[in-house]
């Protein structure tokens, strides 16, 4: 922190004031204003106030002058920016899906505690110090479990919220005792610091050790195999809205921390001396990713609820980008974010449509989905986009996130033959997905409705997905789109 | 030309309006058939003015003599270093096309309201309409080939769907698959070439500053490229675009789907079978022509255009041959049709752009004009088109009498005042001229000496002699005699904008100067030819008249006047040359021993080796999961007995018990640490 003064320190926590105050100002209306107005119109104020709220942060990043320093606790490069203005939409998207939710008596909470998580997001992306990605994460992953327990009448929240408390509590616990141990190694907390004295250094058993529950906060915030146990449980407990906001703004977040801290652990230099000094992480990416691949796509086979289904294939969706990571490339670095944000922008869609299915038919079984097509041709046409963008079919924008990925994976230069084994696995397996997906997509236009009168939608609900959709398709057939904002290689 | 000017910049929404039309009339429902109507005629309206103001704009820079081609290109996507372009291009060629297409377009959209005014399936009628244009204007504007493939082929979706409108007939089902499979054969080799053109010159754009791979840069490289056989690499890819132009317009050998299309609804035929889609082949082979002809001196010509002027003029004679002995209405023009795409094709190669594109644009209209007064028949005699239960209409159809008459009279090429006259002769003019073989003018004389009589044949038994069906003919709707009118002008006017003493059209496609100089009539050669070609469609005319005119049949099952003479040649000629008994015979029993083979190696072979493979695949899963049991039943600890209760690994692993979840995590940090402790010592870096 000493080379920012408090103004500059100010100004590169703008967007993040804005959303502090936005959520103060929720609670405000909401508790002071509106206490005494119908449930509905307590939501929609919240929900407006808060997309409001994010998207004047986007834009305060798009308009203000960025500055970068390297040695500070928080950066504003191009790609950090560009991944907080992608965590900013994404949770107004979010927030516009939630204008119907139902599920809590307290509107204005339910949204400052959003956008407490968002706040969470954009420093977790932008922190370069150990102890600020720690209160970083730690303020992203309380917002998250008081998020997952908002439904309080369902016993299934709870017990989701629990479950995602006592696992994070105990990797969080681990990462802490980690980045302790790297302090002790290494002097410092921060983490280009930490990389210039690592490389000075020979490797240890103590720094392998340090490495790996570094490793365990991380993956848990991922949700990679091992660490995923608790990702099935809270995707099908949490509220629809909440696991949308878990699956996307906290996954991107988490995985620009984790490039980071790659970034720091594992020289850039390809020399042979550094690459042996990142081997150690570099094969625990490695292992992570491909127990995620395996593990995600073989339990999605055998998922009846969508909602767990979509949870292991995240975990398969974290397996890839965890290979991206392993890369350490600048290419596969923003590739990554690429994949990040474009996988982020899809499930919150097919969390959407979920949503709505589920409260009109009171399950999130497939079989729930049965004859969707017949009942409401459009909705059943934007799930269909979602899930076959995950699915990673051109020219939807989910082909070009695996392409680029993938590309960049091979082309890095530490990729040797296991690199190309690895790949080659990832590819075969998303083979593998199609088939879990379409199992999906069979039941909405195969099957015939169990009910057929029509589902009907609210049409901003609809106008969201829509959107979405629009957007998964036109960054499909335009994948030179975000080339300006996101350079890929 | 400068090209920030509006139009240019925003060129797309030209194809892009009508494709928005027709996603907008998929969501309605099958009773809007206003609305649907409305969407597509409307649409393609604006996409008429914007087609307009295009060339307008285009007509502009030529009058004020600057550079009349402008293209707008934009990076679609990039694969490391490579980025790939896509974009759209303004010239001569593409605006007056432009123009024909919206306008023909909009007059049978709003003909086809009435055609079709009592199909239940109206609305899906004006949603592959709308689909059918937007994507023919796309290939228009294309300044890119894998993007004018793309669209090309939706057009080629659009003409299946709609050849098999009505499914539920056999042959319409079957007539739109053999479209959509022949044209297919075509645009394999289409592909192939676009590959091939792409590997030599890394890129696909048309037009790019110099850097496009028609342009001279990049012909050149492909000059200096040998294939095969002797070949350039300009001339082997040449001809394979031109496989693909052949499947689309109907060339000898690959005619055989365009008189089947004929299934389809009348407006279809019309739009899409004559005077749109078809000539998108015809098209496509103007807009490569520089590929086409590179490596041409004066006096001399390539193997490609040799290869295009023979197949054309073979595809005339044969046209015009068969039409002679059909009897469907809609079957003769289709022959008719393949015919012209023949004259067509020569005189691209014979004469150059400008004249095969010429009698591009008149046959569009009066072959549209043709086509919508067989529909105006069709319907006025009760789903009636063997010409054999015609006769006589002309009393109780006048409109459609007169406008038919000048669309025949115009496709005979009568002399002066049809605009057929101007455009056929100058691409008869040019094939005698053509300094390599006089055989192609040879045989476009005899074919236009065929044209005039199975044309004269057609309107005598139409519209003469006493009326041999059992429906009462009436007069069609104002709705479809209103286009016909507004076409029979143009079949009229156009011839024109193409006289030698005022080539206006060829001036325009050339971007050259253009002056009224009746010096034009005065080449040596050319009054004589006239003169010659005249009396050849003089001739056709009166045989026609004489052997159908003169004597009206009276009894529809009658052999015909040519039957009775030479019946061996008849049936030769009715029999369209067995072409497709000679398909059916070759390639498709081929074709069928070929699928038997591979339907046997799959259920046998490769089925064989799944079940194989799936066998062993349960065999491990039974090793597994006795594995599993022992291991369960061995036992380490009390949990592991509630876990067989629980029913094994899976059930264990979803039954969400949080103990146990944190105890797998931590096995699973454990064996992670192992692991990276393990790899560390084995690279020799941590010593335990």
């Amino acid at each position: 922190m000493n080379s920012l003064n408090y103004a500059s320190l100010f100004q590169l926590t703008l967007p993040e004031t804005i959303l502090e105050v936005f959520s103060l100002l929720i609670l405000l209306v909401d508790l002071g204003f509106l206490r005494k107005s119908a449930q509905s119109t307590r939501m929609t104020a919240a929900c407006v106030l808060g997309v409001i709220g994010s998207l004047a942060a986007a834009i305060c990043l798009v308009c203000c002058p960025q500055f970068t320093s390297n040695t500070a606790a928080l950066v504003s490069s191009p790609i950090v920016v560009a991944a907080q203005i992608g965590i900013l939409l994404l949770t107004a998207l979010v927030l516009l899906l939630s204008f119907k939710a139902r599920f809590s008596r307290n509107p204005g909470e339910f949204v400052t505690v959003v956008l407490l998580a968002t706040t969470g997001m954009l420093l977790v992306t932008a922190a370069r110090d150990l102890l600020l990605i720690f209160i970083a994460l730690e303020l992203l992953s309380l917002s998250l479990y008081i998020l997952t327990a908002f439904s309080k009448s369902s016993a299934q929240s709870a017990e989701a919220a629990l479950k995602y408390c006592l696992f994070g509590g105990m990797s969080a616990a681990l990462m802490l005792f980690g980045f302790t141990y790297l302090y002790g190694l290494t002097g410092s907390t921060n983490l280009a610091e930490i990389a210039a004295s690592l490389a000075t250094q020979g490797v240890t058993p103590l720094l392998i050790v340090a490495l790996v529950m570094v490793a365990a906060g991380l993956g848990f915030k991922v949700a990679a195999v091992p660490f995923h146990l608790w990702a099935p449980d809270t995707y099908q407990g949490a509220p629809a809205p909440v696991t949308a906001l878990i699956a996307s703004g906290s996954k991107v977040a988490s995985f620009a921390v984790l490039v980071a801290v790659t970034t720091a652990v594992v020289p850039a230099a390809a020399s042979s001396q550094a690459s042996s000094q990142g081997a150690s992480w570099t094969v625990l990416l490695l292992t992570m990713a491909a127990a995620s691949i395996l593990l995600g796509n073989l339990a999605a086979l055998v998922q009846t609820s969508v909602r767990r289904l979509l949870a292991y294939s995240a975990i398969a969706h974290a397996g890839y980008m965890l290979l991206g990571i392993a890369a350490n490339t600048p290419q596969s670095g923003t590739a990554v974010l690429y994949y990040a944000l474009t996988y982020a922008l899809t499930t919150i869609g097919a969390f959407g449509v979920i949503a709505i299915v589920e409260r009109t038919t009171g399950s999130d079984n497939l079989d729930a989905f049965a004859g969707l097509s017949r009942r409401n041709p459009l909705l059943a046409g934007t799930m269909l986009v979602f899930l076959l963008s995950l699915a990673g079919i051109p020219p939807l924008v989910g082909f070009w996130a695996k392409f680029n990925l993938f590309a960049a994976v091979l082309r890095a230069p530490s990729t040797t033959v296991w690199g190309l084994g690895f790949v080659a696995a990832a590819l075969a397996a998303s083979a593998v997905s199609l088939y879990y997906y379409l199992q999906v997509l069979k039941r909405i236009y195969v099957l015939k409705p169990t009910n057929e009168e029509p589902l009907e939608v609210s049409p901003l609900e609809l106008a969201t997905l829509v959107l979405i959709t629009a957007a998964v398709v036109a960054l499909g057939l335009f994948p030179a789109a975000l080339a300006s904002w996101i350079p890929l290689g | 030309m400068n090209a920030n000017v509006w139009i240019v910049q925003n060129l797309w929404l030209i194809p892009a309006i009508p494709m928005v039309a027709a996603g907008l009339i998929a969501l309605l429902k099958q009773p809007q058939r206003k609305a649907s109507a409305s969407l597509a005629i409307g649409g393609l309206g604006i996409s008429l003015l914007l087609a307009i103001s295009a060339f307008t704009h285009v007509l502009s820079a030529w009058s004020s003599g600057a550079f009349t081609r402008s293209a707008v290109n934009f990076t679609w996507f990039e694969i490391g270093t490579t980025h790939f372009q896509l974009g759209w291009v303004l010239d001569p060629l593409a605006a007056v096309m432009l123009v024909m297409v919206t306008f023909v377009g909009l007059l049978i959209f709003i003909y086809s309201t009435g055609y079709m005014a009592h199909d239940e399936n109206f609305t899906r009628f004006f949603c592959f309409l709308s689909l059918f244009a937007g994507a023919m204007l796309g290939v228009l504007i294309a300044n890119n080939l894998l993007l004018l493939f793309m669209c090309w082929e939706i057009v080629g979706l659009t003409s299946y769907l709609l050849i098999g409108f009505w499914y539920h007939k056999p042959s319409a089902a079957a007539a739109a698959k053999k479209a959509f499979l022949t044209t297919r054969v075509g645009d394999i080799f289409f592909l192939l070439g676009i590959v091939w053109l792409f590997s030599q010159t890394g890129t696909l754009l048309f037009y790019d500053n110099g850097a496009g791979a028609i342009e001279p840069a990049a012909l050149a490289t492909l000059l200096s490229q040998h294939a095969a056989l002797g070949l350039t690499a300009a001339t082997a890819i040449g001809l394979l675009i031109f496989a693909g132009a052949a499947g689309k317009s109907g060339q000898l050998p690959l005619h055989v789907w365009l008189p089947d299309a004929m299934e389809g609804p009348t407006p279809v035929s019309a739009l899409i079978h004559a005077a749109t889609m078809v000539a998108a082949g015809v098209y496509l082979v103007a807009r490569v022509y520089p590929l086409m002809s590179a490596g041409a001196t004066p006096g001399s010509t390539t193997v490609a255009l040799t290869v295009v002027a023979w197949i054309g003029a073979l595809t005339a004679l044969f046209g015009a041959l068969v039409a002679v002995a059909q009897n469907d209405i809609k079957r003769i023009l289709a022959y008719s049709t393949v015919s012209q795409l023949g004259y067509m094709m020569v005189g691209l190669a014979t004469g150059g752009v400008a004249i095969g594109m010429f009698h591009l644009i008149t046959h569009a209209f009066f072959k549209a004009l043709l086509f919508l007064g067989a529909g105006s028949v069709i319907h006025g005699c009760h789903e009636e088109q063997d010409i054999r239960h015609m006769g006589g209409l002309r009393k109780s159809m006048p409109v459609t009498f007169l406008t038919y008459s000048v669309g025949m009279l115009a496709l005979s090429g009568f002399p002066i005042v049809f605009s057929g006259f101007w455009s056929k002769d100058a691409i008869v003019g040019a094939a005698f001229a053509w300094p390599i073989s006089k055989g192609p003018f040879v045989l476009l004389i005899i074919g236009a000496l065929l044209t005039a009589f199975y044309m004269t044949r057609q309107v005598a038994q139409v519209f003469f002699g006493s009326y041999r069906g059992h429906a009462h003919p009436h007069e069609s709707p104002r709705v479809m005699t209103v286009p016909l009118a507004i076409l029979a002008v143009f079949a009229v006017g156009l011839g024109i904008l193409g006289t030698p003493a005022w080539p206006w059209f060829t001036s325009f496609i050339e971007s050259k100067p253009l002056a009224l100089d009746f010096a034009g009539f005065s080449e040596p050669g050319l009054l004589p030819l006239m003169a010659f070609a005249t009396l050849l469609v003089f001739i056709g005319l009166g045989l026609g008249w004489m052997l159908y005119g003169r004597k009206p049949v009276n009894d529809p099952h009658a052999p015909d006047v040519l039957q009775q003479a030479s019946p061996v040649v008849y049936s030769w000629l009715a029999g369209r040359l067995f072409w497709d008994e000679l398909y059916a015979a070759t390639i498709l029993r081929w074709y069928a021993a070929l699928a038997w083979l591979a339907d046997f190696l799959d259920r046998r072979l490769w089925g064989g080796i799944v079940s194989a493979v799936s066998a062993s695949f349960t065999g491990l899963g039974w090793f597994n999961k006795s594995v599993d049991s022992q291991w369960i039943d061995g036992g380490f600890d009390k949990g592991c007995e509630e876990l067989v209760t629980t029913g094994g690994v899976l059930a264990w692993l979803q039954a969400g018990r949080t103990p146990g979840y944190l105890r797998s995590m931590l096995v699973g940090l454990l064996v992670l640490a192992g692991l990276a402790l393990a790899i560390g010592a084995s690279l020799g870096q941590v010593r335990l």
